[in-house]
């Protein structure tokens, strides 16, 4: 049998996860406190919602939290959070508790707590958001070194000659180097069995001489 | 209440939530000489104290950490959270205990099903259904014992 998954509060952030979940095949239980969204969340197929304060231990018990795999706490107050996963963990004895938290500060409280997994929306959207900067700084600043060297953030689209090949099947120019893969929220530092696929993002670096040779290889453009 | 006559301790206080047992405790405690900084994210719970009130009010959410840290709570005797909220006294409780090392914690719960799971973390918590049930027991058991004390008299 697959995990029971245990959600705890929260809405929009609740209905797609469970959504992803329960294509997955997972028991997706859903625990809201408020009725008009209890309707809502009642929608989704396969879905089972509970009415209540998921902070309360009785209304875990019904949800009968015992049976779940993994509870996650996604309300909007890191109170709530911390008592759902620890009620979870301590009481009903759940293998996993994930929390949410807003306060940037309280992740390592958390942690210290027992929670298994805490996730802090601030820093992990402010840290992409870095990232994002930080690429097109790099993309300007390395150049201007002497003009030579040239980072180079080249996108594959699905009819680009490289999609859906591997690394080493692509016959790359001897003066550029594939870095690294930008593939959803991941970065891959790729290997010549890495398969570059349609919707990548590849980092290359190459001197400035080749630069249009690569951009073909790769693109076809 | 030995508490209230006890000598003037080292450190201070910390009250989190300005409500009617916040500002009681907080008039109480400034009255015998004790040092109080009472936290509220309402400033006219502040209205509550007693003009006589000689400690320090904080306006902000206890709930982050950096109103804590405001509050000196790493140099605290003691920190009392009862604001009404269950969920955000038990984090403070915590917070206090776990990360500042408070020597004296004491927590208010509503719910007493949740008390069992925090008298384990070394913080005291209080519970006013408890309380009050045992108070009216006391009393019922009282009365009871009088009208039969009367019966017997008759």
């Amino acid at each position: 049998m697959k995990t029971r998954i245990l959600l705890i509060g929260g809405f929009n952030k609740t209905k797609s996860l469970a959504s992803s979940l329960i294509k997955k095949a997972y028991h997706v239980t859903v625990i809201n406190g408020d009725i008009e969204k209890c309707h809502i969340l009642a929608e989704i197929e396969k879905l089972d919602v509970f009415h209540g304060d998921g902070t309360k231990p009785f209304v875990l018990e019904q949800a009968s939290a015992g049976s779940a795999g993994i509870a996650i706490a996604l309300t909007e107050s890191d109170a709530d959070n911390l008592v759902i996963c620890e009620l979870c963990k301590k009481k009903f004895n759940v293998g996993k508790t994930i929390a949410i938290v807003s306060d940037p500060r309280k992740t390592e409280f958390f942690y210290r707590m027992g929670i298994d997994a805490v996730v802090c929306a601030i820093t992990s959207i402010a840290g992409i958001i870095e990232q994002q900067v930080l690429i097109e700084a790099m993309e300007n600043a390395i150049p201007a070194r002497g003009g030579q060297v040239q980072l180079k953030y080249i996108s594959i689209s699905g009819t680009a000659p490289a999609a859906g090949k591997k690394l080493a099947e692509i016959n790359i120019p001897k003066n550029a180097v594939v870095g690294c893969v930008l593939r959803g929220e991941e970065s891959i530092i790729p290997r010549g069995n890495t398969q570059i696929l349609a919707g990548d993002t590849l980092i290359v670096i190459t001197t400035g001489e080749h630069e249009m040779s690569v951009v073909k290889t790769l693109t076809g453009q | 209440m030995k508490f209230f006559k006890s000598e003037k301790k080292q450190g201070y206080t910390i009250i989190i939530g300005c409500g009617r047992l916040g500002a009681n405790l907080a008039n109480t405690l400034s009255d015998i000489g004790e040092d109080i900084i009472i936290v509220d994210i309402n400033k006219s719970s502040f209205r509550k104290l007693s003009p006589s009130f000689g400690g320090m009010t904080i306006l902000g959410d206890a709930s982050e950490v950096s109103v804590l840290i405001d509050a000196e709570i790493e140099k605290a005797a003691a920190v009392i959270s009862v604001t009404n909220n269950d969920n955000t006294n038990i984090m403070i409780a915590q917070i206090a205990k776990e990360f500042f090392n408070v020597p004296h914690v004491i927590a208010r719960l509503y719910d007493p099903e949740k008390e069992c799971v925090y008298k384990e973390f070394g913080i005291e918590t209080i519970c006013p259904a408890v309380l009050s049930l045992k108070e009216i027991d006391k009393l019922l058991s009282l009365g009871q014992t009088e009208t039969e004390e009367d019966d017997k008299a008759e």
